[in-house]
């Protein structure tokens, strides 16, 4: 199964991925509307937002975990 | 055999070893606590050198991430199929229990030991947690559009129903000394909480 270079998350439907295109290594919510990939601030600031909304954090807190969590990931990955 | 089989093969035994090593630290992290179990200990219990550790996992916050990351990908996956298959709130939540249940020595020490952790490991489980109350979202806006609960916002929805188990699994010594919280009373609060945000009109 493929992960999300992008954001980690799981693909397993067509319907996972950017444009329902399987051959994408990158997720539906990771992709702009014209179906590119979407650039780290826009992603920094979305996966923020998803933190908040789904947890409530402070905005600070809900950033420096985005952040971290996005250094981990293939798309972001600036060496261990 | 050709180079390209025998590297393969190489890869295999160390992909093994590489679960191994997580599946060992799982019951090490769960009986030691996660801040104080050494990679000493991790090694010896999985009957390998401590060096085998350090060649998957540079640190012991790197391998305590691998298991945080391997906890949330099992119990989120389940989830995910769930959520995208018009299931009821009840019964996401349901799973949610049932995941954690599978690792619910490990998971009450990350409840426990949460603010101890290293920064990278909080941040793993923060992310974890994000992914779980999506996919309870899924459930809870389908319940609220067609008026079976309450409207309540997403982090609401998802901070009440971790902060009911997160009291009773941090206060386990209290509530449940010689077994699971969560086979104990998983079904009492779950009842609870969808009582709670059942509509009221």
């Amino acid at each position: 199964m493929k992960i999300c270079i992008a954001c980690g998350m799981p693909m397993k439907e067509p319907a996972d991925f950017a444009m329902g295109d399987t051959g994408k290594d990158y997720c539906v919510h990771c992709a702009r509307p014209d179906g590119t990939m979407q650039s780290y601030e826009e992603k920094l600031d979305s996966l923020t937002a998803f933190i908040i909304r789904t947890q409530g954090l402070d905005k600070l807190a809900a950033n420096a975990a985005a952040r971290n969590m996005m250094a981990r990931l293939p798309a972001w990955k600036v060496g261990d | 055999m050709s180079k390209k089989q025998s590297k393969t093969q190489r890869q295999v035994q160390k992909d093994q070893t590489r679960k191994h090593l997580i599946e060992t630290a799982f019951e090490q992290f769960a009986q030691k606590g996660l801040t104080t179990t050494r990679t000493a200990d991790i090694a010896k219990a999985a009957k390998v050198s401590h060096g085998t550790v350090f060649a998957h996992f540079s640190t012991q916050e790197a391998l305590l991430n691998a298991v945080i990351e391997e906890f949330g990908a099992r119990v989120s996956l389940r989830l995910h199929e769930l959520a995208v298959r018009n299931n009821s709130l009840q019964d996401v939540l349901a799973a949610h229990l049932k995941g954690l249940a599978e690792f619910e020595a490990f998971y009450t020490r990350l409840v426990i030991e949460g603010r101890l952790l290293p920064e990278s490991a909080r941040n793993a489980f923060i992310i974890i947690q994000s992914a779980i109350s999506f996919h309870i979202s899924q459930a809870a806006e389908r319940e609220m559009q067609a008026g079976t609960i309450d409207p309540y916002p997403i982090h609401l929805i998802f901070n009440t129903w971790v902060g009911l188990i997160h009291y009773y699994l941090a206060n386990n010594d209290l509530f449940a000394p010689e077994g699971s919280v969560l086979e104990r009373y998983g079904q009492e609060l779950l009842d609870h909480y969808m009582r709670l945000i059942a509509s009221k009109v």
